[in-house]
């Protein structure tokens, strides 16, 4: 597997300035992002988020992840010890070619997106025949 | 951390300087202690030492208390939630299973393995009548507010 292709995949994660029609916070969601032979896989941690409510997207080289969460009703809630906000989830990452992107997938499950992007068939390890004389 | 009162009244040699500082300073070493010492268990929410602690909300609303956990990652089956007397205690495992088997890790952001956190219930509740649902990595535990302290074990059902 070729590292040094590898280390130019996903730059690090850009500042979050996304444009925001509410009041509610934005937070940057933490991600593990692994490379394996065929596919760059990104784990992200978007607790609170119902599966409805992802939003994915992947232009020019820019993937793009979304988690809306629904304003909560405050009225007549007192809060106790409050260790986390709750607000949306939105992440931006730059992809080189090395990934394919008509072939982006992803899962969400118990609060955790799992984004497969499998990379172009060059960018694949491929064995080289060694011709001899 | 109590704030050290100002005095004007010199007549009152219940504060000297010496012992003014000296309350001071051991007021820093207590805190410095409690951060390098007991760093787990003073700040629970931000232990690195390889485990990691869920973050909780805890608040009241109507009739209940409600505790939220965030557990991306876990379902209902690594969750266990049980309650005696005024403590509620989570802990369970996240699993990363299949995500380390093959391949470089580039960034590594999110925590796995054990957690435990306990809290003390801040209200009379009624432990037989708690209900915890899990969905969408949201641990939610529901309480009825009486008086009650009986230990009692909560069954997680799964979120939709």
């Amino acid at each position: 597997m070729s590292t040094e292709m590898a280390t130019n995949c996903c730059t690090q994660p850009t500042e979050v300035n996304a444009e925001r029609t509410r009041s509610t916070a934005t937070y940057s969601p933490a991600v593990d992002i692994v490379e394996s032979a065929n596919e760059l896989t990104v784990y992200a941690d978007m607790p609170g988020v119902r599966p409805e409510d992802v939003e994915i997207q992947f232009e020019n080289g820019t993937l793009t992840i979304r988690g809306n969460v629904a304003d909560r009703q405050d009225e007549g809630t007192r809060f106790l010890r409050r260790e986390y906000g709750v607000g949306d989830y939105y992440r931006t990452f730059q992809v080189s070619e090395v990934v394919d992107a008509g072939g982006i997938s992803a899962d969400y499950a118990d609060g955790v997106l799992t984004l497969h992007l499998p990379k172009v068939a060059q960018a694949r390890p491929r064995r080289i025949e060694v011709k001899g004389k | 951390m109590s704030l050290i009162p100002w005095r004007r009244k010199h007549e009152q040699s219940d504060v000297l300087p010496g012992r003014a500082v000296g309350a001071l300073r051991s007021e820093f070493d207590r805190l410095f202690e409690r951060f390098f010492g007991d760093f787990e268990t003073a700040f629970p929410e931000l232990s690195a030492g390889g485990a990691w602690m869920p973050s909780l909300e805890v608040s009241e609303a109507g009739n209940d208390l409600i505790v939220k956990a965030e557990l991306p990652g876990v379902d209902a089956r690594n969750v266990e939630v049980t309650v005696s007397g005024s403590i509620l205690t989570i802990s369970g495992e996240k699993r990363d299973e299949l995500e380390r088997r093959d391949g470089v890790t580039y960034v590594s952001e999110r925590h796995f393995g054990r957690f435990q956190r306990s809290i003390e219930l801040p209200a009379a509740v009624d432990a037989d009548k708690v209900t915890a649902e899990n969905a969408n990595g949201v641990l939610t535990i529901r309480f009825p507010r009486t008086a009650t302290s009986r230990p009692n074990r909560v069954k997680v059902l799964p979120g939709k």
